[in-house]
């Protein structure tokens, strides 16, 4: 198979970047090894307050449908059940729906595979019943089956309280919120007002010591200031953070950073989002763990890269697009988070000796002079 | 960590950790091993890991190859238990002509002591049920087999330091020079000084000899391998090309590319390494790849070991090969013998660096 982009990851930034992509004539196939697209999106049920202004406010899985649905009139190819397995060495990508390997030959690619769920290791953290957070809420959210009745939820970023309040919704009685610092790592109050109302304890300074049970989690140790409190439980969601996927970056031959702020490793990349190795490039969690709108934003910034470099717009298009999409990503990303992509689009360019985009150039500027 | 050693050796793979392990069995020398990376991260970390001799050519290097393999019983009393299984060895062949070539390689062997037979199909598939009946004969020796090299090199290196040899990772070697007739070894992490000097750094021979102003003629060739997921047992030889290991998995690897230091898999030659197992042993035809890796082998130019002293740097030596899992327990015994008597109990004239004319002594 020939194609102008290839996408790999059907979730927000892939869905967005193939439809910005083939908008603009782009031949575009996306690649997804799940049986439906939509990633990530596809058990949230909550709206999302920072959008893009080109996007109305929706819950998460309407946010999937609109995304997906408004492909079907575009030259876009959607392989779902196919996972890719790895590069030959001319180049083109090998994917496979686990009977046969199909080759692509791919001008561009663009890796939108995002991130994975980090674990927490405590005695007894592989007994049934100790699960992520994401895990907690495709089952109650996508399966419709309720994973216990008490709960502990170990973490305090949004995520980890987002879950908290849908599990409570559906009747799971949450027993607390532990948080071995001093304070919460989310700072939505909206989200913490919805807590505090639901009467959620919260345990700072606190750590799961171990999960006991037989055969599945039926109690927890909770030391909290060096107490230990034995808590009723059949459900322990593990909300650590969420890293960047690497695999297929290390297929790819990508070179890789390490960025705590953007979630643990992830590639390197241009300005134009564009990796190490030529014509492969990454966006949404992939390209460093952000909010939902720096996951739209990123995958339209690649498509818009993908589109330049195939002469696909004009040039006054491309400024345009390319100043509306920095613009809007100043405006709806987290500073720190937009400060740790420039410094590793920055250290590139300068490691490679490339000019950095004026656009990016400015918003380093920007940044720095708030 | 002292500055000033008897000898310092560098590259913990399998070779460096041998040598550093058999130098320290009588005590008497200070020795210090120097790796950029940590033990395994490398060549001998990705490896199937054969012990295996019956075919390699000609027979005094298989002679060579038996010797070593013969010293793994013993290595195992002293160093621990590195899973080492002589299963026999089979090296299938697919067409009648091969078969002359068969009986002359058994009968060059069993000069030097090899026994090697030759099967016919009906014999192999008795020995090796699984294998294609495709295959017209093979040959077969029980010297042959495998080891894990984890625990081999793991066990080197823990042997070595209750012996009270040090060990230095993570520690790259940028410069070597020479002081008031010392070694002096310039690292990340500082300085250090040692009487004798032994380059044991597999596919980075070649530069290491560059810093001694030295040539060393080894080339880097690239070998993917596949591993399945774990087979009820289906292999009991180590088969040319395969093994099944302990916990079922079947490791395949044929290729040989010169790529440089470049450890990535390709899909080409996965692809045409499974073709090539299922050719072998049909019933893989319906088993899973759930991993690959390659690992950069080292390749002398000709083919055969380099060992022993550098022409033209006194008390400096090397040793550089193909093959290291299976030689690694006899080049730790003879370097060890060259380093403390000077002279060793297998000649390693036609081993030695010489023999390559390239040298140029150090400035």
């Amino acid at each position: 198979m020939r194609t102008d982009l290839l996408i790999v990851g059907g979730g927000p930034a892939g869905l967005n970047a193939a439809y910005k992509a083939a908008s603009y004539g782009l031949k575009t196939i996306i690649v997804d090894k799940w049986f439906s697209l939509g990633g990530q999106l596809r058990q949230q049920t909550q709206s999302y307050d920072h959008l893009p202004q080109h996007f109305a406010k929706l819950r998460g899985y309407k946010l999937a449908d609109f995304l997906i649905d408004r492909l079907k009139p575009l030259d876009v190819t959607i392989l779902e059940k196919h996972t890719l397995i790895g590069a030959y060495s001319d180049g083109s990508v090998g994917v496979t729906n686990e009977k046969d390997i199909l080759p692509i030959d791919a001008k561009n690619v663009l890796i939108t595979t995002g991130a994975m769920e980090e674990p927490d290791i405590f005695p007894g953290w592989t007994l049934p019943g100790v699960m992520t957070a994401g895990a907690a809420q495709i089952l109650i959210n996508r399966e419709r089956v309720l994973p216990g009745k008490q709960a502990l939820i170990l973490g305090s970023n949004e995520f980890a309280l987002e879950v908290a309040a849908q599990l409570h919704d559906c009747g799971i009685a949450i027993k607390g919120i532990v948080e071995n610092r001093s304070e919460l790592l989310c700072q939505n109050e909206k989200l913490i007002a919805r807590i505090s109302n639901a009467e959620i304890p919260i345990v700072l300074n606190g750590v799961i010591e171990s999960a006991i049970g037989k055969g599945k989690v039926e109690e927890a140790y909770v030391n909290h200031n060096g107490n230990n409190a034995l808590y009723d439980v059949d459900l322990i969601c593990v909300a650590k953070g969420i890293t960047p996927i690497l695999e297929p970056f290390e297929v790819m031959n990508c070179d890789l950073i390490y960025r705590e702020r953007l979630g643990g490793w992830l590639p390197e990349y241009y300005g134009n989002f564009e990796t190490t190795n030529p014509s492969i490039y990454v966006a949404g969690n992939a390209a460093g763990i952000t909010n939902m709108g720096g996951i739209l934003l990123t995958g339209e910034i690649a498509a818009i890269s993908a589109v330049e470099s195939l002469n696909a717009a004009s040039t006054v298009q491309i400024k345009e697009e390319k100043e509306y999409l920095w613009n809007e990503l100043y405006r709806i990303e987290y500073n720190s988070v937009l400060e740790a992509r420039l410094d590793v689009i920055n250290e590139l360019h300068n490691e490679k000796d490339a000019q950095l985009p004026p656009l990016v150039d400015s918003l380093n500027g920007r940044l720095i002079n708030g | 960590m002292k500055k000033s050693y008897d000898v310092i050796v560098i590259g913990s793979g399998v070779v460096g950790s041998s040598i550093a392990y058999h130098l320290s069995e009588s005590k008497s020398k200070e020795i210090l091993t120097i790796d950029k990376d940590f033990p395994l991260s490398g060549t001998s970390g990705s490896t199937q890991a054969w012990v295996w001799v019956h075919n390699k050519t000609p027979a005094w290097y298989g002679e060579l190859n038996m010797y070593s393999a013969e010293l793994y019983p013993f290595l195992e009393r002293k160093i621990g238990d590195v899973e080492y299984k002589r299963t026999g060895g089979i090296a299938p062949f697919f067409s009648e002509s091969d078969r002359e070539n068969a009986l002359r390689l058994a009968e060059k062997q069993a000069e030097v002591g090899i026994k090697v037979e030759v099967l016919s199909r009906d014999e192999v598939l008795e020995k090796e049920p699984a294998l294609s009946h495709n295959i017209a004969g093979a040959t077969y020796s029980n010297i042959d087999g495998n080891v894990n090299p984890f625990r081999l090199i793991e066990l080197y290196v823990r042997a070595a330091r209750k012996n009270g040899a040090e060990f230095s990772f993570y520690n790259q070697v940028i410069d070597i020079s020479k002081e008031n007739g010392m070694f002096k070894v310039t690292t990340q992490d500082g300085e250090y000084f040692s009487n004798q000097l032994v380059l044991a750094g597999g596919p980075w021979s070649k530069s290491m000899g560059k810093l001694l102003g030295v040539d060393v003629p080894i080339k880097q060739v690239r070998g993917q391998i596949i591993v399945t997921e774990p087979l009820s047992p289906l292999l009991t030889h180590t088969i040319g090309g395969m093994r099944q290991a302990d916990n079922g998995e079947v490791l395949v690897g044929y290729s040989k590319e010169e790529v440089g230091y470049d450890r990535r898999s390709t899909l080409d030659i996965i692809q045409d390494t499974a073709r090539m197992a299922i050719d072998f042993v049909p019933a893989l035809e319906k088993a899973n790849v759930v991993r690959c890796f390659s690992g950069i082998r080292v390749m002398p130019e000709d083919g055969f070991p380099i060992l022993g002293e550098i022409p033209g740097i006194e008390n400096g030596y090397i040793a550089a090969m193909h093959s290291g899992i299976t030689l690694s327990p006899l080049v730790g015994t003879l370097m060890t013998e060259l380093l403390v008597d000077g002279e060793t109990s297998i000649d390693l004239e036609r081993y030695s660096l010489k023999r390559f004319n390239t040298i140029q002594s150090i400035g």
